[in-house]
């Protein structure tokens, strides 16, 4: 099944004139086209690479390829940050590339080719020169994550369901949130967010004959910042998580009357774990306890969720949406 | 005996909350049976009969008494509609199809009124007095 409504989204920093040129030129050289191309330039500063032949090239190929594109000023908060953007911009899939990567020119057919109904992400072999890269038994289970290497990095030869992806994938859009309580490094975002889609009853799938490159420049990226006490944050909020995989997180950062609203909701979750503003009538544990670990509750805001849905029903419909019940 | 609710939660920055009824006053001088107020410290008494800072326990007792009740779009619709107690609710600009209940007799002017963006926070929204239905009509629906 080839999917036509899909965004390609690359943050940048620091690359400009290394890497980011070959990702763009490998996007705009794919078999099947992305309907838009967004760069979330997180340069601390940016400049106009409308004044750069080579940028301008680009964007008039783009525009002969009838591929919409956009360069936004990112807000210099973590890739994170602008892949929430992406996730909620309307488009039905979005297509994740790094900055120093290049897919190869099927990577975004074939991924596609696999966006069926059940599936919220997919993902191919994310190969770097440099390494050895041999078939090795990887299971792709959040369980092992600690006791085997990501899946991605080796040839695979047949499709997997896995329960996380960490690098370059497409996935579902506007189904589950990027964790904005993590740092800016945004250590482990891509594995919360692929297991979040998992969570909600998605398939993840690490697929054959969708290779992209990864050039591991020595300069710039996104994470160009190595500050220990970072890393060890974003991994507390991981393993938070990860440590309440059985259950469904319940967060109640709302009114009293939205906390009655909710009440013929909770009956109907399997497994809540309930952080609530309003114990007396949804009893549950406090909402500082919430943000301490996960860092960020934006995603079970249900007033911003209705807003991005668009809605039009009950509030009690909306959050049985949010919860999946 | 009737309750009223008159006002909805005090908005963070101050201001007159959108969504509070303006004809209280009017509609009051209309009702020909006992009426008790309820709400918190802070609120206007609009009847000799105000219970302030009510336990949602208390509350619910004298929920259970009343021969009905009037509320603005606040806590005390979604409160009665758990006990099971239907009521009228007084809507201005929030949309009663997505922040009301269908057991209460939701008085909505026109959905012309209706704020564009539901979700907005309150304090980003202009009060309107001329949203509201007028204390005749209300009284219509309370005998």
């Amino acid at each position: 099944m080839i999917r036509n409504n899909i965004l390609c989204s690359i943050s940048t920093k620091g690359r400009y004139f290394t890497t980011l040129p070959l990702a763009i030129a490998a996007v705009i050289n794919q078999t099947q086209l992305p309907k838009r191309l967004v760069i979330f330039d997180d340069n601390d500063e940016p400049q106009d690479m409308r004044q750069q032949s080579v940028y301008t090239n680009f964007f008039q190929i783009m525009d002969i390829k009838g591929i919409e594109w956009q360069w936004l000023w990112a807000g210099k908060k973590g890739q994170h940050h602008n892949h929430q953007i992406s996730n909620t911009m309307g488009y039905d899939w979005v297509w994740r590339v790094d900055d120093d990567t290049i897919p190869e020119p099927n990577v975004l057919e074939n991924l596609s080719k696999y966006c069926s109904d059940d599936i919220g992400a997919v993902g191919g072999s994310i190969f770097t020169p440099s390494w050895k890269m041999e078939p090795t038994e990887v299971t792709g289970l959040i369980d092992n994550i600690y006791q085997e290497p990501n899946i991605q990095w080796f040839p695979i030869t047949q499709v997997k369901e896995v329960e996380h992806l960490h690098c370059s994938f497409l996935y579902r859009a506007g189904v589950a949130d990027y964790n904005l309580g993590l740092s800016r490094v945004a250590h482990r975002e891509e594995t919360l967010f692929t297991y979040e889609l998992k969570h909600r009853g998605y398939r993840i799938l690490a697929v054959p004959d969708a290779v992209t490159w990864h050039l591991k420049s020595p300069t710039g990226g996104i994470r160009d910042t190595h500050i220990a006490e970072l890393f060890d944050q974003d991994e507390k909020i991981f393993q938070n998580t990860i440590n309440m995989r059985d259950k469904t997180i319940v967060v109640l950062n709302n009114g009293m009357g939205d906390h009655i609203m909710f009440k013929p909701v909770l009956k109907d979750i399997k497994n809540p774990v309930v952080f609530s503003c309003y114990p007396e009538i949804i009893p549950g544990r406090s909402i500082q306890e919430a943000k301490d670990l996960f860092g960020d509750i934006e995603q079970w805001n249900i007033y911003a969720k209705m807003d991005q849905w668009h809605w039009t029903e009950s509030v009690e419909k909306a959050f049985r949406k949010l919860y999946g019940v | 005996m009737i309750i009223i609710s008159p006002y909805a939660k005090p908005l963070p920055k101050g201001g007159v909350n959108p969504k509070n009824y303006p004809y209280w006053t009017e509609l009051l001088k209309l009702i020909r049976e006992p009426v008790i107020q309820v709400g918190v410290d802070g609120e206007q008494q609009l009847t000799q009969d105000f219970r302030k800072n009510l336990s949602l326990s208390d509350l619910a007792i004298l929920v259970s008494q009343c021969r009905t009740w009037i509320s603005c779009d606040s806590f005390f619709q979604h409160f009665c509609w758990d006990l099971g107690k239907p009521g009228i609710v007084l809507w201005g600009q929030s949309d009663p199809l997505i922040y009301g209940h269908p057991e209460n007799i939701n008085l909505l002017k026109d959905r012309s009124y209706l704020y564009h963006n539901q979700f907005l926070s309150w304090d980003l929204i202009p009060m309107r007095q001329d949203c509201f239905v007028e204390p005749e009509r209300v009284l219509a629906h309370l005998i």
